[in-house]
């Protein structure tokens, strides 16, 4: 696939970028090279804040105000671009190099129709009628593999499903024919099974247009599956370059094989053992909720207004010291559980706890909600931005009267070596931690009430991929030291079967299956689970790389 | 506070305000002559070194003036602002706490007194009440609720589905706790920006109230009465008009001004 005799599309040479800053001058990017044939899909590969996106938008030449380019340039076809001015910048853009972005509902105008916005690009970047732009607009549509193009043209970007509409925008960033195109983490909004598809699709197009693709990631399996060359990033240089192939398997980088490490394997159990007893601790019998019941005045004006279920009949039941993963696609229902056992929403149904049931979530009494914790996704909310850390941990202590109030310092000390951060963080605000510190202080938080259930929301979800491994496994370590139990809301897969006992999975507000995790692969797995199972990359096919 | 220092508009705004304080605190012994003294010889000057901002009508010395009308006029828009803000927040946190019905139907209620611009609400109450300071302070602060209510129902509404505050329901917190160390504190901030910028309104409908001779009475000197009592003489002497007009001026910019570098000073991720 590489011609060596040919100009390559986009070359960057020893491109420097700094941002000016009230602390002074950030390095962004550090003399950062590379180069991306005709045909050719150069994988970008990073954790955030690495300058993985920064380098997409100097490319794009789209600067922050306090941006500096400190040296290097951006050939296109052999044209530089650093410097150009802003009608020669405008040429390019959309014509020349197209982009893909990671929200396709953020990068849809939300008051245009689908089939005007698509149309819109042709006729700005190939000067076509309107018309004919519709006409060209429904073809490259088709192409996506849409079934009926014609009328999802007619739809506005709120009547079309995520998968859709990302379809639209890969669409349009084709239908001009660039010569290369951006694509920034184009499937990380979606589900796996839509994200699976969006990926074929990417596949496909490539090789029927031939197109110089710079396709930027944070997921090393995804890239395996896609690239044809890797570069790694980090902290704004790249540290290591080369073919697919050769960098998945031997990696000669440090940090090259601490993300390939960090890829969570299946297959390497970092589990407790089972535990021994049958009697479940936690139990949940037949829950429901409903979201959006209407009121009376509602139900006297239209008939037909009902509530939605969020979750539907779900049971399930937790062993000592088990850890349930639960994993589903989003709306499919597991945070909604989540909330119904944490008190947070109304159910019906009930919930069993230590021998006592629970018909509503005003019956929770203080020992229910000692006992059961939850640990929420996102690390910048979960933690009162007003309150010291240690003042976060002294909480539950204090509610629940774990300690004596004048052991509670010391305590906080304890917690906060139990999730290895520094004693000193206690005086800290949540602001001056980084997204992994602050999850484990959300962690220490809720194991600070010494609970019997901990409940984890997609607490690695937010994460880079080498903190999720680590917070993986203090988890694990936490629960050995607590005895907890602990439902593990997730949709990483590889992550759950390394971490769980057992799996349920959600569909649609429903429960449809639940096994044993070493049973992931039988024969007899629901086809649902089959389905999430094959779409997502394992760590296998990391290792063997792209073979094309 | 050395947060707002560092940034340009609230040094300014700290600047004037500092000024606006100390006229509004020592005004009245500060100033050079009594400010109701007749000066027969010299009226309706300007600037000299006898009257260093001219003197009026009647020859009564300005600046005098303005510094014995700064404690009225100040004093005015902050304890309009704060008996607004005061009764507006608690509405607003109410409704944005209990939500549901009482949410649905206090903010109806508001909604109503806001369909009415502000100033003819606030002559409304002025007519039924009758006119002077007091008065016009409990109109001022009557017009204000209800835009603060939306405001502090607004950050509280925004606060409420935090996950930090979900935590605390989830771990079985009394509902004072919550309100009170989880929501308010960090609903606090655009309630205080607001009511800074909130005080310079006040201080203009004030004015506004006494130019039209529905809020201090003469020989008050209220700043706004002291522009209704001059614009008679504007054209004879411009001074009369502009130096308790600026002044009204400087003090709304002052608060203006700090209220912005608060808001900028109160987001935590801003402060080192």
């Amino acid at each position: 696939m590489e011609s060596s005799n040919q100009r390559p599309v986009l070359e960057v040479t020893d491109y420097s970028l700094a941002y000016d800053t009230p602390d002074g001058r950030r390095d962004a990017l550090k003399s950062v090279s590379l180069s991306i044939q005709r045909g050719e899909t150069h994988a970008l590969v990073g954790e955030s804040g690495s300058g993985k996106s920064t380098l997409a938008w100097s490319i794009m030449r789209h600067l922050a105000p306090n941006a500096v380019e400190l040296s290097g340039a951006i050939l296109l076809s052999g044209e530089d671009m650093v410097g150009s001015t802003t009608a020669e910048i405008e040429r390019v853009r959309g014509r020349r190099i197209a982009m893909v972005f990671q929200d396709p509902s953020a990068s849809l105008n939300p008051t245009m129709r689908l089939g005007d916005q698509l149309a819109e690009v042709l006729m700005r970047h190939r000067g076509l009628g309107r018309a004919a732009a519709l006409r060209e607009g429904e073809a490259a549509l088709a192409r996506t593999g849409i079934a009926d193009p014609a009328a999802l043209m007619r739809r506005y970007p709120h009547e079309a499903s995520g998968g859709e509409k990302q379809r639209v925008v890969i669409a349009t960033a084709f239908a001009c024919n660039p010569e290369l195109i951006i694509f920034d983490e184009p499937t990380t909004a979606l589900d796996i099974l839509i994200a699976k598809q969006i990926l074929e699709l990417f596949v496909k197009l490539r090789e029927e247009t031939g197109v110089a693709a710079l396709y930027i990631s944070h997921d090393l399996g995804l890239v395996a599956r896609i690239a044809d060359r890797v570069s790694v990033i980090h902290r704004g240089s790249i540290v290591e370059s080369g073919r697919a192939a050769e960098v998945f398997r031997t990696p000669r980088h440090a940090y090259t094989r601490d993300l390939i490490a960090a890829v969570p394997r299946p297959d390497a159990r970092i589990a407790l053992p089972v535990p021994t007893t049958d009697a479940a601790v936690f139990a949940a019998e037949g829950v429901g909720v409903r979201y959006g019941e209407p009121g009376w005045l509602t139900r006297l004006l239209d008939r037909s207004a009902t509530a939605r279920y969020g979750a539907e009949a779900v049971s399930f039941t937790i062993r000592p010291g088990e850890l349930l993963g639960l994993v589903g696609e989003s709306g499919s229902g597991k945070s909604t559980i989540a909330k119904a056992a944490t008190g947070l929403v109304e159910f019906e149904g009930r919930f069993a706890f230590n021998g006592r049931r629970f018909d509503g979530r005003h019956a929770f009494g203080p020992s229910y909600r000692r006992h059961v914790q939850i640990v929420f996704q996102h690390p910048d909310g979960s933690l009162n931005p007003r309150q010291t850390i240690g003042g976060i941990l002294s909480r539950p202590l204090k509610l629940y009267g774990i300690v004596p109030r004048q052991a509670v310092g010391r305590r906080v000390g304890e917690l906060l070596e139990m999730v290895r951060l520094p004693a000193d963080y206690a005086s800290r605000y949540p602001h001056q931690l980084s997204g992994g510190e602050k999850q484990r202080v959300a962690i220490a938080r809720a194991f600070a009430a010494e609970p019997k259930l901990v409940i984890c929301d997609e607490i690695t979800a937010a994460l880079d991929v080498s903190v999720q491994a680590t917070v993986a496994r203090l988890l694990v370590d936490l629960q050995r030291d607590f005895g907890a139990a602990c439902l593990f809301i997730t949709h990483d897969l590889n992550l759950i079967r390394q971490l769980a006992h057992r799996i349920a999975v959600m569909q649609r507000g429903h429960l449809v299956d639940i096994f044993d995790a070493a049973e992931a692969d039988a024969p007899d797995r629901h086809p649902y689970t089959r389905a999430l199972l094959d779409a997502v990359p394992t760590p296998a096919e990391i290792a063997k790389g792209h073979s094309a | 506070m050395r947060e707002i220092l560092r940034s340009p508009t609230g040094l300014a705004g700290s600047l004037l305000l500092a000024l606006v304080v100390v006229a509004a605190l020592f005004g009245p012994w500060l100033a050079p002559y009594d400010p109701q003294a007749f000066h027969a010889t010299a009226r309706l000057q300007g600037p000299s070194w006898e009257f260093l901002l001219g003197t009026d009508q009647y020859g009564r010395d300005l600046l005098s003036r303005l510094l014995n009308g700064a404690p009225a006029t100040v004093s005015f828009g902050l304890g309009a602002t704060m008996l607004g803000v005061g009764v507006g927040a608690i509405i607003g946190v109410v409704a944005g706490v209990a939500g549901g019905t009482a949410d649905a139907v206090i903010m109806r209620i508001l909604d109503g007194v806001l369909a009415m611009p502000e100033l003819l609400f606030t002559l409304l109450i002025v007519t039924l009440f009758g006119g002077g300071t007091g008065q016009a302070i409990l109109a001022v602060a009557i017009t204000f609720a209800p835009g603060m209510a939306r405001i502090a129902r607004s950050a509280v509404l925004s606060v409420r589905t935090r996950e930090y505050v979900l935590a605390a329901v989830a771990r079985g917190e009394s509902r004072a706790w919550i309100v009170g160390r989880e929501v308010l504190p960090n609903a606090l901030g655009p309630i205080i920006v607001e009511a800074t910028i909130r005080v310079s309104f006040a201080i203009m409908i004030g004015a506004t109230l006494g130019f039209l001779g529905l809020g201090a009475q003469p020989p008050s000197t209220e700043w706004g009465l002291m522009v209704a009592e001059a614009r008679q003489f504007m054209f004879r002497n411009a001074w009369t008009v502009a130096v308790p007009g600026v002044a009204i001026a400087i003090t709304a910019m002052g608060f203006n001004l700090f209220g912005d570098a608060l808001r900028d000073a109160f987001d935590p991720r801003r402060s080192r």
